[in-house]
């Protein structure tokens, strides 16, 4: 069954020169448990369709299905509420909140869908032991290296267990050392049933997915 | 992991704009507190003074309270008063103009001689020596104001020579001889008190005069279960044409007249004081906010919700606001006692008026001021944090 499908969805930006498309009619469908990555040039359209994809972002013309809801048809606190129990967001730049530690910013996903506080710990805990921070738990990010804060990103996107990890540019920050390390997280979560849809430059970690997808001047080419 | 727990963390971190946004608060909330305790600081001082002279009536001659004019006969009216079930004690106060010297020599030309009849003693109080009616025997029992008995070396017991002049009269009279019964503090009395009370037999055979003349003001003390209002018909029933206010009412004619400018003045400078703080608040939460929008974004782009985020920049506008309104409270008493040491340097004062004088109703005025500052302050970076674009601004942010 596919997670999320995207029915021929095209989005325009309006420009003072006239409307720019960054996606013409792409459609692509994501099955529970897939890896995927979309690769291709800069300004091709792939954060555009991820951002589409989940949700953070409308279509100009097509539609967005996830899970059988047409996201259109559901209000913003609808959007934001699937976000928060159903997706995970990893971006190129982290995004974790400085003034909260490595556990904290894993917590807070959590409490805002209402997990109680003892649940809360202990999944943190979880989540911290798997990605490798256990020890890191009380540091705050600016204590922490690139690689550290996004293995907490991406155990903060896992918090409320989401069916699908989108991931932007995860190891753009990145050295190659790290970014394998990362890659290899990924695999993990994708192994223990997470499907995963990453967008990227990087052509080792596009190796790692089960589906690779190129995109060129906002349409899919393979 | 609630919004005020995010906006304390926050506050926390970017220590150095929370330190600037709390001192501008505390210094702009103490100016706020300030304009508080003067729009009706002078009124509840005013009125303070009344209450403690135990006279909650006045009767005053033609022109009303603010121009002095004798009361025709006054003797008579005041005998009336004290038949009436609505009072309690009446007192007689006439004041003249008076030359008043030690035995040392030394002498003052022109100081103001009140005499009282009854027991008027609240119009002052005692600081050495005894009161008028503790003087028993004494054909002229005199209390001299702190000043002018520093000026003239003289203590209780001592003897002076007082002249009085009623207006617009030259008096050859010689003067007579007074015994100082104590030195008071006159509650209507400037800092350098040239002020002299003595009882109205005394006043009249200083002035010299061959019948006594009328009081200036008649005081009446209503009984407890009767009211000032309740005195005050009765005594317009009793001698319709007089001019009779309670204290309220006093105070109700000063509030509109003499001190309505104060309440303007303080209510344009707390408006712009208030204009101020919004604005600090305002810009520095703005500031933050245009500083912190890949994280916003984020946020909202992992699903914390609209209201959260708003909620958590509501709350830091509260905590910045609130402390600093908070720390505002002493700086603005401090500056306010160190003002009104300058503003009652003021010549011809009263030495027990103030300026600014603290009332519970300042203290929530100027939280209801605070809070809607924090919520307006908030306003715009709220809903710039709530409305902002989730792709695009992640997008600038990873351009950028």
């Amino acid at each position: 069954m596919d997670i999320v499908r995207a029915n021929d969805v095209s989005r325009m930006f309006p420009m003072p020169a006239g409307p720019v498309a960054a996606l013409r009619r792409v459609s692509l469908a994501i099955g529970a448990g897939e890896h995927v990555a979309i690769t291709g040039p800069s300004g091709c359209g792939k954060s555009t369709l991820l951002h589409l994809v989940g949700g953070v972002d409308a279509p100009t013309d097509g539609s967005i299905v996830f899970e059988g809801r047409d996201l259109a048809s559901l209000s913003e606190p609808g959007r934001a509420r699937l976000r928060l129990t159903r997706i995970g967001f990893v971006f190129q730049r982290f995004f974790l909140l400085p003034m909260l530690t490595a556990a904290e910013n894993i917590e807070l996903p959590q409490a805002e869908a209402g997990v109680a506080a003892a649940a809360r710990r202990s999944r943190t805990r979880e989540l911290l032991a798997y990605v490798g921070l256990t020890e890191r738990a009380d540091h705050l990010p600016s204590q922490l290296s690139g690689g550290e804060m996004q293995r907490a990103a991406i155990a903060r996107a896992l918090a409320n267990r989401p069916a699908l990890l989108l991931a932007d540019e995860p190891t753009g920050e990145l050295d190659e050392a790290t970014s394998e390390t990362i890659a290899d997280l990924f695999d993990r979560v994708n192994a223990d049933g997470t499907a995963i849809l990453v967008v990227t430059h990087n052509p080792s970690l596009a190796s790692r997915a089960s589906r690779r997808l190129a995109m060129r001047s906002g349409r899919l080419v393979a | 992991m609630s919004a005020l727990h995010l906006a304390w963390r926050t506050v926390r971190r970017y220590r150095a704009q929370t330190l600037l946004a709390i001192a501008g608060v505390a210094v702009i909330g103490a100016l706020l507190f300030d304009m508080l305790l003067l729009s009706r600081g002078l009124l509840l001082s005013f009125a303070d003074l009344l209450e403690r002279a135990g006279y909650d009536v006045r009767i005053v001659g033609g022109g009303g309270m603010t121009l002095r004019m004798p009361i025709p006969d006054s003797a008579a009216i005041a005998g009336t008063l004290r038949g009436l079930p609505e009072i309690e004690k009446v007192a007689l106060v006439r004041i003249l103009p008076a030359r008043i010297a030690a035995r040392s020599g030394a002498s003052a030309p022109s100081v103001a001689l009140i005499g009282v009849s009854g027991a008027a003693s609240g119009v002052w109080t005692i600081v050495s020596g005894v009161d008028l009616d503790r003087a028993p025997g004494e054909p002229c029992p005199v209390i001299v104001g702190r000043s002018l008995a520093a000026a003239l070396g003289v203590a209780p017991d001592d003897e002076v020579r007082i002249n009085a002049e009623p207006a617009g009269v030259r008096s050859a009279m010689p003067p007579i001889a007074c015994r100082i019964a104590g030195i008071g503090r006159f509650a209507f009395g400037g800092a350098g008190d040239d002020t002299v009370a003595t009882t109205l037999e005394a006043l009249h055979r200083a002035s010299g005069e061959d019948r006594p003349g009328d009081a200036d003001l008649i005081l009446a003390a209503s009984r407890s279960d009767a009211g000032s209002g309740a005195a005050v018909a009765a005594i317009q029933r009793a001698r319709p044409g007089l001019a009779v206010y309670s204290n309220d009412e006093v105070i109700e004619q000063f509030n509109r007249n003499g001190f309505a400018y104060f309440r303007q003045i303080s209510l344009v400078l707390s408006s712009l004081t208030m204009v101020f703080a919004f604005l600090l608040v305002a810009t520095l939460l703005t500031v933050s906010v245009n500083q912190r929008l890949g994280e916003i974004a984020a946020l909202r782009a992992i699903g914390i919700g609209r209201r959260r985020v708003a909620a958590m920049l509501l709350w830091e506008s509260a905590l910045l606001v609130g402390v600093g309104g908070l720390l505002a409270l002493p700086l603005g008493e401090l500056l306010a006692l160190e003002l009104d040491r300058i503003l009652r340097q003021m010549p011809g004062l009263p030495e027990q008026l103030h300026f600014f004088v603290f009332e519970p109703r300042a203290l929530a005025v100027h939280a209801a001021v605070l809070v809607v500052t924090a919520v307006a302050a908030a306003a715009y970076p709220m809903w710039v944090a709530s409305r902002l674009p989730i792709a695009a601004t992640l997008r600038r942010e990873v351009v950028g």
